[in-house]
């Protein structure tokens, strides 16, 4: 997506004006950061490694994000000493503080990163005072650990063990750019072995569906697969049978934030009365509202954009990297907890026999 | 020390810099002894700045805090005192080994002696590098961290791009300059791939040989001989390990590095020597994060034309210990340089240590000094050039020519001389009428009136008798004391400054700062 500069910018005859001052449109995403930023602080090795994963795009994707930061969580809390006259319970948390907003200074914080702390910060006040120190500090390594079985790990099987299902053998199945889970899923279908193919949609700038062809065709035997770009969408939607996605968040009014065109999938597929599931853990639920992608968005930087323009251009690149779909393109949401509309959200901590997501 | 306060420093150091200090014989007569003391390569000036000092304040600009240096026994007292008398934060910590000027001990032999002092990931880096503004010690970590946590990369190069200088303003005494090095590299993922050494020069000198299998991973590759290594490199701590195996190694840059590119892309290498690159220890890694990532390919371990998937049924089992070896990469990274955004280069030899100090005159601009007591010393009717550094108390008579030159501390130039191009180390004196031109004067060299030398080298101390003519030459002691009245080829008869060395560690030096 690119727009034109408004007015004054082309006048004035200097080159270096134009490159800093970014769009006002889509200003409030966020110029995206160059990486190696000035480390401010104090901040753990592991977390400053971490960051640089983030602002390179080497750990790229909501699931993927998430273990990434816990684990790096432990570490920095294995080396955690408590300072004299303090409790860990008290003091960790300020600790971990600037660590955090390193992170969220290499890349802007995701839904999961964010539950999968509130629930950290949780864990951590409720750690009992009178516990040794390395004795409350492998407590919280163990919680970290089981939250991501329990949560993740353990929630994508169970996830695969209900979408498998949905997939009939001779099926075509379609989906977008990629989602780990949706992987997951595909190469657990396989392994029963099923025959289905697959089409794989793909788009600018991270072209992200090259990797999950890669990984499609590397099996044995291959599942045949059809490559296409965004584009060429409507002449392969009439093929597909079933279309499964991935989700960054969902949200309580039921909107899908998911990598940008992930929308117009949906809805295309809606028009042409193909079934759209979700795949989505229930950690990454929140509670807040989405009306649409403008509001919460981010852009990628521009080294993914190698037709971008030169600088002196009058021309700029912009590439959000989410949309937003409504929840009634989604026919079913297929999550940990059984098949659900996207709805209904706000009903699963009940099912589930707890106070909050 | 306080018991009762906890300090609050991290546990972990991520880097260690190991800073590699030797004799300098290519620098020679520069850092041959002044008389019994002996003049380290580490403290020779580049703009009248001891050439150590820019290695340090690049590495304490990249927030690394601990330095551990490396230097021979006979240094170690100046260096010392020099390096603990700045205002700098870093902590240095000076070892010593032990060591002549004729055998040249290998970075290799170094780290393998000091390998229980580096407990981390460490960056070795030598004195004489002189980093441009635009390079930062911080890009070459960046690149390092991201790339071992993500591809499990296990070091990282950083080469510059030379230019070879023009055969008109080679001198020939002063030393031939080191031929070029090709070197092979991938430049979409920034791997460093294979470097030619004198080995496989002598193997086939007309051909270069590649291996099929560094082909088949990497297919666009770039070559080139127009870089040079500026001997920076970020290793992991297990390359430590791998050196202890591999006893035979001496050099790290010509030896060890090329072979180290060779275990990424041949097999039997990286079978090997990959547990010993990858121990298996309580470390956590992000192998599972990395697996959930969506922008990453799972990599392929090819046997023999067959290809089979590192992890199959990825799905099930999330958790898979054993592929750590097989997904890492091993390759060596490389960052490189190029001259447009500014000059790096390594001054160890006597060319590119007048070629640089000529650069960093392009950038000085000189202005007589404003302290009235500094301004009585030069002269009115002296002309000194804007691109010339005059250091502080330097006292420049009337009617001098003073271009294009660096001249260092408490200097004395006489009347009506002319000092065109030099480099003048501290205490020089010149005295009326000379002409001093395209020359490097050490420490307290002594240059007669109207003597006139073109393009030499002198060692500390030398005087040159007044209307002596010299052009083209190095300039050692021994050539002044055997005969003093004209000046002699042979430099290397009388050696006054190396059997004497032996002795003498506890001199105090005062004239260093």
């Amino acid at each position: 997506m690119s727009s034109s500069r408004e007015g004054a910018g082309g006048a004035d005859g200097s080159a270096d004006g134009p490159k800093s001052r970014g769009l006002r449109i889509f200003s409030h995403f966020g110029l995206p950061k160059t990486p190696g930023h000035q480390i401010k602080g104090d901040i753990h090795p592991a977390i400053i490694k971490l960051g640089l994963q983030f602002s390179e795009f080497k750990i790229c994707g909501a699931n993927a994000r998430c273990i990434a930061t816990l684990t790096a969580f432990k570490t920095v809390i294995q080396d955690y000493v408590t300072p004299p006259h303090n409790t860990l319970s008290r003091h960790l948390m300020t600790h971990l503080s600037p660590q955090i907003t390193h992170l969220v200074n290499a890349r802007p914080m995701s839904v999961t990163m964010g539950n999968a702390i509130r629930q950290l910060k949780l864990e951590i006040s409720d750690s009992d005072i009178d516990l040794p120190e390395q004795d409350a500090k492998d407590e919280l390594c163990q919680k970290i650990d089981n939250y991501i079985r329990d949560r993740i790990i353990i929630a994508d099987e169970v996830i695969e063990d209900l979408a498998v299902k949905k997939i009939k053998e001779g099926d075509v199945v379609l989906t977008y750019a990629r989602s780990s889970l949706v992987e997951k899923i595909l190469l657990r279908a396989h392994s029963q072995n099923k025959h289905f193919s697959v089409i794989v949609i793909d788009s600018r700038p991270l072209l992200e569906g090259k990797t999950l062809l890669h990984s499609l065709t590397s099996t044995i035997p291959p599942i045949p697969c059809t490559y296409a770009l965004l584009p060429a969408l409507p002449s392969l939607i009439t093929d597909a049978d079933v279309v499964l996605l991935g989700a960054h968040s969902l949200h309580a009014n039921g909107s899908v934030y998911s990598r940008a065109g992930t929308a117009m999938v949906a809805m295309l597929a809606k028009e042409h009365s193909v079934p759209v599931m979700l795949c989505c853990e229930t950690y990454k639920f929140s509670e807040t509202v989405m009306l649409d992608g403008f509001g919460k968005n981010e852009l990628a930087p521009v080294k993914f954009s190698p037709g971008a323009p030169k600088s002196n251009s009058n021309l700029e690149v912009l590439n959000p990297l989410y949309d937003s779909t409504p929840a009634s393109c989604i026919t079913a949401v297929v999550t940990e907890v059984g098949l659900i509309p996207p709805t209904s959200i706000s009903s699963i901590p009940l099912a589930l026999g707890r106070t909050t997501l | 020390m306080d018991l009762g306060v906890a300090t609050s420093e991290p546990l972990t150091r991520e880097f260690l810099a190991v800073v590699i200090v030797g004799f300098g014989n290519e620098l020679v007569p520069l850092t041959s002894n002044d008389g019994v003391e002996p003049c380290p390569k580490a403290l020779v000036p580049v703009a009248n700045r001891p050439m150590i000092d820019y290695v340090l304040s690049w590495i304490e600009q990249s927030g690394v805090k601990d330095v551990l240096l490396i230097c021979p026994s006979i240094h170690r007292p100046m260096i010392s005192h020099h390096v603990h008398s700045g205002l700098s934060t870093l902590h240095i910590d000076v070892q010593t080994y032990d060591e002549s000027p004729e055998s040249n001990t290998g970075t290799c032999t170094l780290l393998r002696h000091f390998a229980n002092r580096i407990s981390e990931d460490f960056i070795v880096l030598p004195c004489d590098f002189i980093p441009p503004p635009s390079l930062s010690l911080s890009t070459i970590l960046n690149k390092y961290r991201t790339e071992n946590v993500s591809d499990g990369s296990i070091a990282t190069t950083c080469w510059f791009a030379t230019q070879q200088p023009d055969k008109n303003l080679l001198v020939e005494d002063w030393g031939s300059i080191p031929p070029p090095v090709p070197m092979v590299w991938d430049d979409s993922t920034g791997t460093l791939l294979q470097i030619e050494t004198a080995e496989d020069l002598d193997h086939n000198s007309d051909e270069m040989e590649l291996r099929m299998s560094l082909l088949s991973q990497y297919p666009r590759t770039k070559l080139s001989n127009k870089y040079q290594d500026s001997h920076v490199y970020v290793c992991r701590r297990s390359i430590l390990d791998l050196l202890q195996e591999k006893k035979h190694f001496d050099s790290f840059r010509e030896e060890f590095i090329p072979w180290l590119c060779k275990i990424q892309y041949q097999r039997r290498k990286r079978e090997k020597y990959g547990p010993i690159l990858n121990p298996i220890t309580n470390v956590l890694t992000q192998d599972v994060s990395l697996k959930h990532s969506t922008l990453r390919t799972n990599p392929k371990v090819t046997t023999k034309g067959v290809l089979h998937q590192s992890s199959d049924a990825d799905a099930s089992s999330p958790f898979d210990p054993e592929s750590t070896t097989d997904s890492s990469s091993l390759r060596v990274g490389i960052v490189l340089h190029s001259t447009k955004t500014g000059y790096a280069t390594r001054v160890n030899n006597i060319h590119s240590l007048l070629d640089m100090n000529r650069r960093m005159l392009a950038e000085a601009t000189y202005t007589l000094p404003t302290d009235p007591q500094s301004r009585s010393l030069i002269d009115p009717k002296a002309q000194i050039s804007s691109d010339s550094i005059i250091g502080a108390f330097t006292q420049v008579s009337e009617r001098t020519t003073i271009k294009k030159s660096v001249v260092g501390k408490h200097c004395t130039i006489g009347k009506l001389a002319r000092v065109t191009g030099c480099v003048l180390l501290d205490h020089c004196v010149i005295e009326d009428g000379a002409k001093v031109d395209g020359c490097i004067l050490g420490k307290n060299t002594k240059v007669g009136a109207k003597a006139e030398l073109t393009r030499c080298v002198t060692q500390a101390g030398y005087e040159v008798g007044p209307a002596e003519s010299l052009k083209n030459e190095k300039l050692d002691i021994s050539d002044w004391t055997a005969a003093p009245d004209e000046s002699d080829e042979d430099s290397g008869e009388e050696d006054e400054d190396s059997e004497e060395d032996e002795d003498d560690s506890d001199e105090d030096d005062d004239e260093i700062e």
